[in-house]
């Protein structure tokens, strides 16, 4: 028996899968500074859930934004292709991926189960996580309770700033105007799903449309991006473990090609320095 | 007198990378006149027929820009703005002279500003025309004519046809080196990397014409001397773009798993694959190469024939060398705020697209605090190539 | 240009001018106009302000489409972001001209739908016969957005006219190469006309060409004197309502309209001066905009100046035309009309130069500046440095820097945002910094 392991390092949350045909086992955890340390006590606890030591684990694959920080991974792969191929494990009928993570967001387009184009916005919080979360602060609301506030909207107001830290401050202006809590977070998130929708349409978006990471799982970000694509899109159970996923069965993949070619893949020591070592 | 460099080929051309003037701080001393240009449209033939060093001015994608933003604004395309930046830091404090060419926005529009704040004793823009047909070319001999007799006032001296056709003659051989130098990236694997051959173009920049011929001489020859290499890569890369001043891009290319074997770049093939006919007038043969050899997105090409015929003349050159050198894939890199490519990209894309090569086009901003980004989009372009 | 009101509450922008206040109608009416003319099958053009064809087109009937007005109006309605964001979609870089981007993005879109974008401004940007660039010293997207437009429409074709001019250099003075300048230009123009031959099916009329260019050059005259007329005190007319005066100088010269457009407006200053009729009652500063486009959508920012009693008498923006009596060359002696506009173009472009010379350290975009300071009884300059345009906005600070060196210490002003692009701009900062700036006149004042 075969066992395979994906680690997601993202800048707000690091995930972990084992898995074989189906997922045994998942970690979701805050990432916080020290990747390194985090990854191997993520890890630790996953094959603990799994029941496996970490010597049963075939092949290892970390992905992410902290991805170079993960030692015992025997192979690096972008979250682009992870993402691909998770989506197309878990909703096999998506054709365009949108992931909205903390601090970027990404398209990727599909085929044959494989990315074939993708987009990414890393360098702007408009349109992450991060402008709902700077928002939120403002607005003395709890980042959990945004999605649900929006659905009570009457009147989504036009945020016109798309400056995230401008964006803050109009949001306080409009308060002060009198606008309501439910029409203003509207607002915010409808402009997310301008910017994301904007970047998305360099793809030539087409159907089935797949939603992952943390704004998969704000369902007014979800709903503001079905106004704007004009049709509804698919979300996983869970959002956040995508790309994990698609690195533990992209590990799978490789190590299936190698034995059907008779190649020995590389691998990295299978060793989890102490998580209590650095305290 | 000082000893010239000992060391020799890829050595040298590393040592004159490093300390970026090194060679026109030595020729200055020995009482030579170095003359700073902008971008590969200045004839620099006319400089090294005046007997003056040509010297590119280079910008620095290491230092965050500080004193430019003083005196140019931030809209400006970046690597400007890091030249004028170095200029002021006085990298550059050896220059005689600075000559502009008509190239793009962003050069034009601050000539002024680096004239005057400068203040060096010779500056001269040239106003090279944007179109390519017969008036156009009529008009640019006369702007070259212009720009002989200025730079021969400047030097006190007549610049004789002689000195000019001789001085085409060494320019022409540079280009050959180059052009054979890229044979050698053919092969597979290359016989010299991406990293290596931007290195060895960037100092040949820098140094007078006929010092460039022999170091790329002894690079060819070190470099077919020494083997192929060992390291096994996935994917051969393509660069496409307006400027590349630095290895650090094609660095990070080739560390995340690809050769770059091919570009249409500048310094690079863009800059160094045509020559200047050997005419009767040597005037007439560089307006020639200038402005209709070099295909460069500052040019407005003249449409002849139908649509899908004006973008074979624009583009075809890229689909041939794509053939030429076994390329898998193309990145297209393009700073922010560039004017004459960032209004091509969706013709460059498209057309490279249509003949079967994926493209990533990257949008960045010169320095390399983008480094991480840019390593994520590269390695996700290279794991789409592979299968 | 201004007068829809957004769902956000917004004062009406308000003139000085009667003539200023006409120009919205005008310009929705020549929009509508051009839709007209895709309907009824007449030759339409893209064309760019400031290449020196005005009159070719007039004569030849062409219709054109002055595509960065089109762009202007939709940031004056504040509807350009769909345009700017679907150019965005098509791999353009938001750096770009964002003039460039609304009409790219507003194309590719008309072409896809294969009819006008829901809602667009003014019934829309009607679809070319033709396209006319320029080559110049001016801007790149002379040259490439209309060829990027290509991509959308590859069936229209374009002809760039090279239309250059001497800079000023120390190392021979333009009189030195205008002679080649001047052949150049003859000859690009000489190939537009055949171009425009072949795509109309029509021959230029060459009399009533001649007859458009001394049209043109009265109408020059006519505004530069009208545009003298601010210099009284106070002033009948300020910048706000020069950016709507602009339209005719710009975007029909070469026609009767325009003439008496401006006849009218020199009138009606003529009759404010007599009544001591300033744009405000109580003038206290008077400043000039030396430079930079307006933020479009943000026009109502001169009213802003002039609740603080600032007015702006003169400005060199869209100021595209100097008497031609002042010329050192007697133009009237240029009978071939397309040698005609070659001279007027070149002598218009180094018009500064002589008094650069005269001037140690000097440059003629700074004479500039100071001949209105002198003339206009300048008490501070303001610029705006718009972000996506790289022809007017580099430069800026230095001008400012050498201004003060060679000529005096002034107060100063840099605003910063967009012409079209309304993500970039801040009310509330843009106002705070004009407040700042007006304290400092007081200042310097008291």
């Amino acid at each position: 028996m075969q066992y395979f392991a994906g680690v997601d390092i993202g800048s707000t949350m690091t995930k972990v899968v084992i898995m074989n045909d189906s997922v045994l086992a998942s970690v979701i955890g805050p990432t916080g500074p020290e990747h390194r340390k985090l990854a191997n006590r993520v890890m630790e606890e996953a094959l603990k859930k799994a029941k496996l030591p970490f010597e049963d684990i075939t092949y290892v694959v970390a992905t992410g934004y902290g991805r170079i920080n993960v030692p015992f991974a025997d192979k690096q792969i972008t979250e682009i292709s992870c993402h691909a191929r998770g989506v197309a494990y878990l909703l096999p009928e998506a054709r365009t991926v949108i992931d909205i993570g903390g601090q970027d967001s990404k398209g990727i387009k599909l085929k044959d189960g494989r990315a074939v184009d993708f987009v990414m916005n890393d360098k702007c919080a408009a349109g992450t996580g991060r402008f709902l979360e700077v928002a939120a602060e403002e607005l003395g609301v709890k980042l959990e309770d945004m999605g649900k506030l929006s659905l009570k909207a009457k009147n989504a107001v036009r945020i016109s700033n798309t400056c995230t830290v401008f964006a803050a401050h109009e949001v306080i202006t409009k308060l002060s105007e009198g606008a309501a809590l439910p029409d203003i977070i509207a607002g915010l998130h409808e402009a997310i799903a301008t910017r994301v929708h904007g970047m998305l349409r360099r793809l030539k978006i087409e159907r089935e449309v797949a939603m992952t990471g943390g704004g998969a799982k704000n369902i007014g970000l979800v709903r503001a991006l079905e106004a704007k694509l004009g049709f509804a899109v698919l979300v996983p159970p869970e959002p956040l473990l995508t790309g994990a996923i698609g690195a533990a069965l992209l590990g799978r993949d490789m190590v299936k090609e190698a034995e059907a070619k008779g190649i020995k893949l590389e691998k990295a020591e299978r060793r989890l320095q102490e998580a209590t070592l650095f305290t | 007198m000082p000893e010239k460099a000992v060391v020799k080929g890829l050595a040298e051309a590393d040592r004159y990378y490093q300390d970026y003037g090194l060679r026109a701080r030595e020729l200055k001393k020995q009482g030579q006149k170095v003359i700073g240009y902008l971008c590969a449209f200045v004839p620099a033939e006319l400089i090294t027929a005046v007997g003056m060093v040509p010297f590119r001015i280079k910008g620095d994608v290491n230092e965050p820009i500080t004193k430019a933003d003083t005196e140019m604004e931030t809209i400006i395309c970046p690597l400007v703005r890091s030249c004028f930046d170095m200029a002021l830091k006085g990298n550059y404090e050896f220059l005689d002279g600075l000559v502009v060419p008509h190239a793009c926005d962003s050069i034009c529009r601050t000539y002024d500003i680096w004239k005057y704040s400068l203040n060096l004793p010779y500056a001269h823009f040239i106003n090279m025309p944007h179109g390519t047909g017969g008036p156009s070319l009529d008009f640019y001999k006369e702007v070259l004519k212009t720009f002989r007799t200025s730079l021969s006032g400047f030097a006190g001296k007549e610049i004789s046809d002689k000195a000019l056709a001789e001085a085409i003659k060494l320019h022409n051989q540079n280009r050959a080196k180059v052009k054979e130098l890229y044979e050698l990236r053919k092969s597979s694997p290359p016989l010299i990397s991406g990293e290596e051959l931007t290195k060895v173009l960037i100092a040949a920049m820098s140094l007078p014409v006929a010092e460039s011929i022999e170091m790329l001489g002894d690079v060819i020859a070190e470099v077919k001397g020494r083997g192929a290499p060992s390291a096994q890569k996935q994917a051969r890369i393509m660069v496409i773009g307006a400027q590349v001043d630095d290895v650090a891009f094609i660095k990070l290319i080739e560390d995340s798993g690809a050769w770059v074997v091919a570009d249409d770049l500048c310094p690079g093939a863009r800059e160094f694959f045509s020559s200047v006919d050997v005419t009767a007038d040597p005037i007439a043969g560089l307006a020639e190469r200038y402005l209709r050899k070099i295909k460069c997105g500052r040019t407005y090409r003249e449409m002849e024939g139908n649509y899908q015929e004006y973008l074979e003349d624009r583009f075809g050159h890229m689909r041939r060398m794509i053939d030429d050198f076994g390329v898998d894939g193309v990145v297209l890199y393009i700073y922010k705020y560039c004017d004459p490519y960032g209004f091509e990209v969706p013709q460059i894309k498209s057309y490279i697209e249509a003949k079967g090569t994926p493209v990533l086009y990257l949008e960045d901003e010169y320095s390399m605090s983008t480094i991480g980004r840019l390593r994520t989009r590269i390695q996700a372009f290279l794991e789409m190539l592979a299968k | 240009m201004t007068e829809e009101k957004k769902p956000e509450e917004r004062k009406k922008r308000r003139t000085a001018t009667e003539a200023a206040a006409k120009i919205g109608p005008m310009v929705k009416a020549s929009i509508g106009g051009t839709v007209q003319a895709r309907e009824e099958g007449k030759p339409i053009a893209y064309a760019f302000i400031v290449c020196g064809y005005d009159e070719i087109i007039r004569a030849m009937d062409i219709v054109p489409v002055w595509t960065e007005n089109y762009a202007g109006v939709c940031g004056a309605k504040r509807d350009a972001q769909r345009f700017l964001e679907r150019a965005e979609a098509e791999n353009f870089s938001r750096s770009l001209c964002t003039y460039a981007l609304c009409g790219l993005g507003f194309d590719a879109w008309r072409e896809e739908l294969g009819e006008m974008p829901p809602d667009a401004p003014w019934g829309g940007q009607a679809r070319p016969d033709m396209m006319l660039g320029s080559g110049q010293i001016l801007c790149d997207p002379r040259n490439k957005w209309y060829q990027a437009a290509q991509h959308y429409m590859p069936d229209v074709p374009i002809y760039d006219v090279g239309m250059p001019w001497p800079l000023y250099e120390n190392d021979y003075d333009y009189r030195e190469v205008q002679d080649y300048y001047v052949k150049y230009i003859v000859d690009e123009l000489k190939g537009l006309v055949k171009f425009l031959e072949k795509h109309t099916g029509k021959k230029m009329d060459w009399e009533r060409l001649s007859e458009l260019v001394d049209l043109s050059d009265r109408t020059w005259n006519l505004i530069w004197e009208a545009y003298e007329l601010r210099k009284a005190v106070p002033t009948p007319m300020g910048t706000g309502d020069a950016m709507n005066t602009m339209v005719p100088m710009v975007f029909m010269m070469g026609t009767q309209e325009a003439y008496d457009y401006y006849k009218d407006l020199y009138d009606e200053l003529k009759r404010k001066i007599a009544n001591k009729e300033g744009v405000i009652p109580d003038e206290k500063y008077r400043l000039i905009w030396g430079g930079g486009l307006p933020s479009w959508f943000a026009l109502s920012d001169f009213n802003y100046f002039n609740s603080k009693g600032a007015v702006f008498p003169v400005e060199t923006t869209y100021r595209m035309i100097e008497a031609i009596y002042n010329f050192d060359i007697d133009l009237s002696k240029i009978t071939d009309p397309l040698e005609h506009i070659a001279w007027r173009w070149i002598k218009f472009w180094t018009y500064w130069h002589d008094k650069a010379r005269k001037r140690h350290g000097s440059h003629p975009d700074v004479e500039q500046l100071i001949k209105y300071i002198e003339d206009y009884k300048i008490d501070g300059i303001v610029m705006h440095e718009a972000f996506s345009c790289r022809s007017w906005h580099p430069g800026l600070i230095w001008k400012l820097n050498l201004l003060k060196k060679v000529y005096r210490d002034i107060p100063s002003l840099v605003l910063e945002s967009d012409i079209v692009d309304i993500s970039s701009y801040n009310e509330a900062d843009t106002r705070a910094r004009i407040d700042a700036f007006i304290d400092t006149l007081e200042a310097v004042k008291g």
